[in-house]
């Protein structure tokens, strides 16, 4: 059932906190600094995030979380999505953790370093339609293929790799160390990783197999954390176009009195509407065990906000003006970081085709 | 891709313009436009020089001021083809802005200094109307030039200056009268760049580059000789400026580049056949179709003695629509393709500009009149609102 609440206090706790620490934290110019960091190096306020309960939120108490539902996750993640906050929250809270809650049988062992803070764990994954596969030699499986985009990859000391064996998918517990790992810069500098896995070899207490409905549940999870992100951004981008367009004068008035500067504010704000919407209906659907239901509402999120994602980055650079494809205001930014969340987990087109084959068209 | 333009006369000029970029473009050159790499003086001016020895630098220039005489038929085929195969478009800034002002408002000694320097690729120019508070509304601009002996001093600044960097003029307009309408008390000013007092800083684009300037003006020396036309005149030859070769605003040859760019990435991503992508390239085709009949159909309503005005707007609107259109399913096509940076040493091609173009073009709704203004345009010189 969908309910939409308004906000308890856990929420608003933790969305405060985030506006704080964003607040404190992140700074354009201190990003700016952060952004000049090599590669390699985590940023500074990972352990602080971990303090904050941020990456045990949403883990059941069972396997040693906070047992937050996704919704509760929303705004915080709105802002810290609004923030351009470099640290990986989505990769590890929403996405690894969330799948290894599910799929280890007692996750509390490994989960509890990883919420700590302590260990930066990530799922890896191949392309569509270019899985990474292991094959049985001797006592060990032997792994060839590559995720080609891990984000946070060189920070992770474990990679969960999600290959395919004899047919079926299944996690195999890889250390970094063993892996071939390059550091890629994304458009929006936060930073990735291509992953080899070839010629890796794992040990059959390392594999955790019968994981597909976890990992599908991982998926989606994630994919809340990046549409929660991307409401965020729409948000932000929205309120400083408005500003904006309040503030900048031309032909001896402030632009916004020009109706149709005032339409096009107008279509944004229904869009901001939407998204802020769709993100929570996605957030709610993760609630109960129907995975169908749960996987056609995240996967209409998907396709709706990162329609109307467009259409805002568009315009919230249009209306800016020159200003709006400079480096200088955080739009140019937040375009940026909108891009990349657009095309990470399954772009529209790949979340239409599975809205259509769960409504059985 | 679906040529309108291809009667034997055309298909022959066609083929002249191909052979000569077969001999002489630089392969690396080549490469990076095929790319949508962000290019650089040198890109520029290799394949100036060639077009310059051959006498095709200045397609829109008339014979005696060493233009090659086209038609604006053959004009039209020689932007599509240019693009098509992969030249550098050269910035317009002496070619198609203060060129033609000089041919038409400059003194004969100014037409004799500079157009052949133009011409050559000796002078780069930029132009230097934008200010931080006159943008849209680009009347409001307030650096003024002051009168001094034998000519004015001018102080101010300028914004978004495309290529300032690479430029040893500008061409300002600049406020000499404040105490009348706005529009009656601006002049046009050719500066030195060298000038004592002006100087530049670049602004850092969301997309990585540095394309633009700003230029600070203080107490900058203009001679009077270095005055277009007449004083207090600059509004409307800035307006005759922004009217000259609006036949060639649609950008259809790079709309064609960017659509084959398009089906390029398709193939290399195996979803040309998919029915979401397929529909898709084959509406940019047709889209780009409807701009060329329009642009052609204008054209010739010109040619028959019709003045075509503000209709143009149309091409403008319609034309960087579709670029900017092409650069959005470009991104669906390359999915995670388009993320890594470009400096990052893992992108892939053909998906490596995917991202920076999509970032690059939104200027073209914004620049040389935003898309919003060519509407009012329409609306209230066409339409009569
Ligand atoms: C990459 C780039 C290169 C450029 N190169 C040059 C150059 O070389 N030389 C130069 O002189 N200039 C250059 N420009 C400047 C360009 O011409 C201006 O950006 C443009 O005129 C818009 O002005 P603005 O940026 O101040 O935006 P504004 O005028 O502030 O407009 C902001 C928004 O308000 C809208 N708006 C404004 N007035 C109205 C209205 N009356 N009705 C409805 N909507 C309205 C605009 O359409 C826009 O969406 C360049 C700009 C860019 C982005």
């Amino acid at each position: 059932m969908i309910r939409f609440d308004i906000p308890d206090d856990e929420t608003l706790l933790l969305r405060d906190t985030a506006e704080r620490f964003v607040a404190d934290h992140y700074g354009l110019a201190q990003r700016n600094v952060m952004l000049e960091q090599p590669p390699e190096q985590v940023p500074p306020h990972w352990g602080e995030m971990a303090e904050l309960g941020w990456l045990a939120a949403a883990v059941p108490e069972a396997a040693g979380g906070l047992g937050l539902s996704a919704a509760q996750l929303v705004p915080m993640l709105e802002v810290l999505g609004r923030g351009l906050v470099l640290e990986p929250v989505g990769p590890v809270a929403m996405k690894c953790a969330a799948t290894l809650a599910r799929a280890l049988p007692d996750a509390g062992a490994e989960l509890e370093p990883i919420l700590s803070g302590e260990r930066i764990a990530l799922v890896a994954e191949g392309a569509p339609g270019a899985p990474v596969s292991a094959v049985k030699t001797g006592g060990a499986l032997v792994l060839s293929g590559v995720a080609p985009l891990v984000m946070a990859g060189p920070w992770a000391q474990v990679f969960w790799v999600v290959a395919e064996l004899d047919g079926a998918p299944v996690l195999m517990r890889i250390p970094a160390e063993a892996a071939d790992v390059t550091p890629v810069r994304l458009v929006d500098g936060q930073v990735a990783a291509r992953v080899c896995f070839d010629g890796v070899r794992c040990a059959q207490e390392d594999v955790v197999t019968g994981c597909a409905e976890a990992l599908a549940y991982g998926r989606d999870m994630a994919l809340v954390g990046v549409l929660a992100e991307m409401s965020g951004l729409v948000d932000a981008l929205h309120g400083a176009t408005l500003d904006y367009v309040k503030l900048r004068e031309q032909f001896g008035r402030a632009i916004g009195r020009f109706q149709v500067v005032q339409h096009r504010m107008s279509e944004m704000f229904i869009r901001r509407e939407e998204v802020h919407s769709m993100a929570r209906l996605a957030a709610e659907a993760m609630e109960g065990d129907d995975a169908a239901f749960r996987g056609k509402l995240v996967s209409a999120a998907r396709v709706k906000i990162a329609k109307d994602a467009r259409v805002v980055m568009r315009d919230a650079v249009q209306l800016h003006g020159g200003i709006g494809v400079t480096d200088e205001l955080a739009v140019g930014h937040m375009l940026k970081r909108l891009l990349v969340l657009s095309q990470v987990e399954g772009g529209r087109a790949s979340h239409l085709k599975r809205f259509r084959a769960l409504i059985g068209l | 891709m679906t040529d309108l333009l291809n009667s034997p006369e055309d298909m022959a000029f066609r083929k002249e313009i191909r052979d000569f970029v077969a001999a002489e473009l630089d392969p690396d050159t080549r490469a990076k436009v095929v790319r949508g790499a962000p290019l650089v003086r040198d890109d520029f001016m290799m394949w100036h020089r060639s077009l310059y020895q051959k006498g095709w630098a200045a397609p829109g220039w008339p014979k005696e001021h060493g233009g090659p005489g086209w038609s604006a038929r053959q004009r039209l085929i020689a932007d599509e083809e240019l693009f098509r195969l992969h030249t550098p478009p050269l910035p317009g800034f002496g070619f198609k802005m203060i060129g033609p002002i000089l041919m038409r408002f400059g003194s004969t000694a100014q037409q004799q200094r500079f157009l052949p320097r133009i011409l050559s690729g000796e002078d780069w120019w930029c132009q230097g109307f934008s200010e931080t508070g006159a943008g849209s509304d680009l009347a409001a601009l307030r650096t003024r030039a002051e009168r001094t002996k034998g000519g004015w001093l001018i102080s101010g600044s300028k914004t978004w200056t495309t290529y300032a960097q690479y430029a040893n003029w500008i061409f300002c307009l600049v406020r000499t009268d404040p105490d009348v309408k706005k529009q009656e008390g601006i002049s046009m000013m050719l500066v030195d760049m060298s000038a004592p007092g002006l100087t530049r800083r670049g602004i850092r684009l969301m997309d990585g580059t540095e394309e633009v300037n700003e230029i600070f003006l203080d107490q900058v020396f203009v001679p009077d000789d270095m005055v277009v036309g007449e004083i207090n005149m600059g509004w409307t030859y800035a307006k005759a400026l922004l009217e000259h070769e609006r036949l060639g605003i649609g950008g259809i040859g790079r709309s064609k580049h960017l659509l084959e760019r398009a089906r390029e990435m398709a193939r290399a991503a195996g979803c040309e056949a998919e029915p979401e992508i397929a529909d898709a390239l084959a509406e940019f085709e047709i889209d780009i179709m409807a701009i060329e009949a329009t642009t052609l159909r204008l054209m010739a309503a010109a040619e028959a003695g019709v003045r075509i005005g503000a209709e143009t707007s149309l091409l403008k609107i319609r034309g960087t629509e579709t670029q900017q259109g092409l650069t959005e399913l470009m991104l669906d096509i390359a999915g995670p393709s388009a993320l890594p940076a470009r400096d990052s040493g893992a992108t892939e091609e053909p998906f490596e500009n995917v991202a920076f173009q999509f970032m690059n073009w939104r200027k073209l709704s914004i620049y040389g009149g935003s898309n919003e203004i060519q509407r009012s345009i329409l609306a209230s010189q066409v339409l009569g609102l």
